[in-house]
């Protein structure tokens, strides 16, 4: 069964569309990149799945819960972690706080065992060392890290992650694309947003397209970029002018 | 009969009111004159680059800032005369402890809206081949003003508010005239009411100006 | 020359020092209920149902362009005509805890305008409820930035609690007053007390900025 179907969902902001008539399912498997041109409902349909924007027309259901019910959103959200763009790190925790925190105040689960959890992750990202440090002594890959630790430490069956190395510089993009890449190994459910060609290359099981609201192409990783590429006039333009 | 009965203030009530306002203004006014005028000199002497000169108007300022009002105010009208031979009325009293008040913190105010001008402001002046007054009259104090103003309306508003205080010192304005009216009538609601009213008319619009003004002349460096 | 003269500290200071208590109990009881209500009106403000917005815009209004005195008078003449009779103090703290829960409200407002909507995204995605979000981050974060502001609306707030002995609340001022009465040594009573708040509020500053050095945030 799929972990999240998307139904036919439209969605506009005031008179601009961004999502119409949108279907597609997700499996608790693989990562899943969403590509396409700025402005065509990427990261909008990332915010509807977690419920951070309602949506207009259709349904999404997670786990077969429905995002329109608000009492759903709770186990949604912990169901399908999500990293920003601009992500914060709680300005008046430390690190290692604003990863326990999640757990230790919404799981219930004993300081101890989180904070174990915490250095896993922490030293799995190359952190171990910063555990103590607020977020303005960090930089925007090392916060970028941490906020996607701090996703996973709820467990989280999906990660969804919207452009997250857009604000980055070409170093630190690589620090967090290299922690994705090692945990898309682990088997570790992702949905992204991204212009990292190479990434998606690399890591996508499945690759989305979309234009202007809708779903331009829904393949295979391998095939979108051999086969799917040539096919599509829109597809290689774009793909041509991103630089690939 | 209703609970708010107009008869139980007369037609003498309202001259009362309007004279009792009349009052509040006057003593609002006159020390917010001599409040503003001595707190802009106390302001430029902080700004002063020698540092002895500097820290004298903190002297002043500083109890000034950090003492109730109301002790400053009876430490003038009780106080003064028994250790020298002034002996001052209600009103000149209320007037000159008013306005070592305000000075204080207008001279606060003026200090820190001068420094608030980036020090680049004053080389770009006297690059320019500005004597330092000079530099100060047309490049710095203009900008100064600008964050000053805004502040200090709201300080003139803050001001007015406590030139109700007089009252203590059995001054009619309008707060004493309120108190009065209240005990003879028994209607605190229907006298405190119009009190608030003739204060709040008089102190709204300044608020609004100065929320205005600090939108209108706020900029960043 | 006039001799200043303390002698009266001997058979008074223990009055005096009452005095102090009484103001320290007053203010920190404000301080309280200030804060809290001042909480309470800055959420209203923010708050997306309009009567609850207009109630903390006109409560804050009416606060700010009114004289605290004249707020103290209302109250201590107003509430027994409501059959509501309490003693001098409770009435003084009633009159200034609301007084004071003005300012703290457009206080802590800036304080919460202060904090983004990307840390409600955040927590939100995270899976915390409205509630929790307020609780454990946005109101966390902007107390610390309000923090300075806070204490300098409490050194008013004990400033302004001076004026409470105008309803013959026996604090500092109140029993300088008495004092005077007996002693008739205005000057040296009131330059007295006016060290004192000084001092006070001298050391409430040094406090603050030591507890602020420790919780400041960079946002």
């Amino acid at each position: 069964m799929a972990m999240i179907e998307v139904k036919n969902v439209a969605k506009s902001f005031g008179t601009l569309t961004v999502l119409k008539n949108f279907s597609v399912d997700f499996t608790q498997e693989g990562v899943t990149v969403l590509l396409g041109p700025s402005g065509t409902g990427k990261s909008t349909l990332l915010r509807c799945i977690n419920g951070l924007e309602t949506i207009d027309e259709g349904d999404i259901l997670v786990n077969g819960r429905s995002v329109k019910e608000k009492k759903n959103l709770r186990e949604i959200r912990l169901d399908c972690g999500m990293v920003f763009q601009r992500t914060v790190l709680f300005p008046h925790l430390n690190v290692m706080r604003n990863l326990t925190m999640s757990p230790m105040k919404l799981l219930k689960t004993p300081q101890a065992e989180a904070e174990e959890k915490a250095r896993f992750y922490l030293d799995k990202g190359g952190l171990l060392s910063k555990e103590k440090s607020m977020h303005n002594e960090l930089s925007g890959g090392e916060q970028q890290r941490i906020a996607i630790a701090r996703a996973l430490m709820m467990n989280p069956k999906a990660l969804l992650l919207d452009e997250i190395t857009s604000a980055l510089d070409p170093e630190m993009t690589s620090e967090v694309l290299k922690i994705l890449e090692n945990l898309a190994a682990e088997g570790v459910c992702m949905l992204c947003v991204t212009h990292e060609m190479q990434f998606a290359r690399h890591v996508a099981s499945r690759i989305l397209f979309m234009d202007k609201g809708s779903l331009v192409a829904d393949a295979g990783g391998e095939e979108f970029f051999s086969t799917i590429r040539k096919e599509n006039k829109r597809i290689s333009k774009f793909l041509h002018f991103i630089g690939e | 009969m209703s609970f708010y009965d107009y008869a139980y203030l007369t037609s003498n009530d309202a001259m009362q009111f309007v004279k009792a306002t009349g009052v509040t203004l006057y003593i609002t006014l006159m020390s917010l004159f001599f409040g503003t005028v001595l707190g802009v000199l106390l302001g430029l002497v902080r700004c002063s680059k020698n540092r002895v000169v500097r820290t004298l108007p903190l002297l002043v300022i500083e109890p000034l800032r950090n003492s109730p009002l109301v002790t400053q105010l009876f430490l003038i009208y009780y106080g003064l005369p028994m250790v020298s031979r002034i002996m001052l009325d209600p009103y000149p009293a209320a007037i000159l402890a008013l306005s070592l008040n305000t000075a204080a913190f207008m001279g606060v105010l003026v200090h820190n809206s001068v420094s608030a001008v980036p020090d680049g402001q004053w080389e770009a002046g006297l690059a320019l081949g500005h004597s330092r007054v000079s530099t100060f009259c047309h490049v710095i104090a203009r900008q100064a003003l600008r964050l000053l103003v805004p502040q200090a309306i709201t300080l003139y508003i803050s001001q007015l508010q406590c030139s109700s205080l007089v009252a203590l010192i059995s001054i009619m304005d309008l707060t004493k005239l309120g108190q009065n009216l209240a005990l003879r009538t028994l209607r605190p609601f229907l006298v405190y009411g119009i009190v608030f009213l003739i204060y709040y008319v008089i102190s709204s619009p300044l608020a609004a100006l100065a929320r205005r003004l600090e939108k209108k002349l706020a900029f960043h460096y | 020359m006039y001799k200043l003269n303390f002698n009266f500290l001997n058979k008074y200071g223990g009055m005096l020092l009452e005095g102090m208590w009484t103001t320290l109990a007053l203010v920190v009881c404000c301080l309280a209920i200030g804060f809290v209500l001042g909480t309470v009106m800055a959420l209203f403000k923010q708050s997306k149902v309009k009567p609850l917005r207009w109630f903390a815009a006109v409560w804050v209004d009416v606060l700010r362009n009114t004289p605290f005195l004249v707020q103290i008078f209302f109250f201590y003449y107003g509430l027994p005509v409501l059959g509501i009779n309490t003693d001098p103090l409770a009435t003084a703290i009633i009159a200034l805890g609301i007084n004071t829960s003005a300012p703290n409200c457009e206080i802590i407002r800036a304080g919460l305008m202060a904090v983004k909507k990307d840390y409600y995204e955040c927590a939100a995605a995270l899976g915390y409820t409205r509630f929790q979000t307020l609780w454990y981050f946005v109101l966390p974060i902007s107390l610390r930035v309000a923090f300075k502001s806070l204490v300098n609306n409490f050194v008013n707030l004990v400033l302004t609690s001076s004026v409470c002995f105008s309803i013959t609340v026996v604090e500092t001022m109140g029993a300088a007053k008495i004092i005077v009465g007996r002693v008739s040594r205005p000057f040296e009573v009131y330059l007295l007390i006016l060290v004192c708040y000084c001092i006070f509020t001298y050391i409430v500053s040094f406090a603050a900025k030591l507890i602020d050095k420790k919780i400041r945030i960079k946002l």
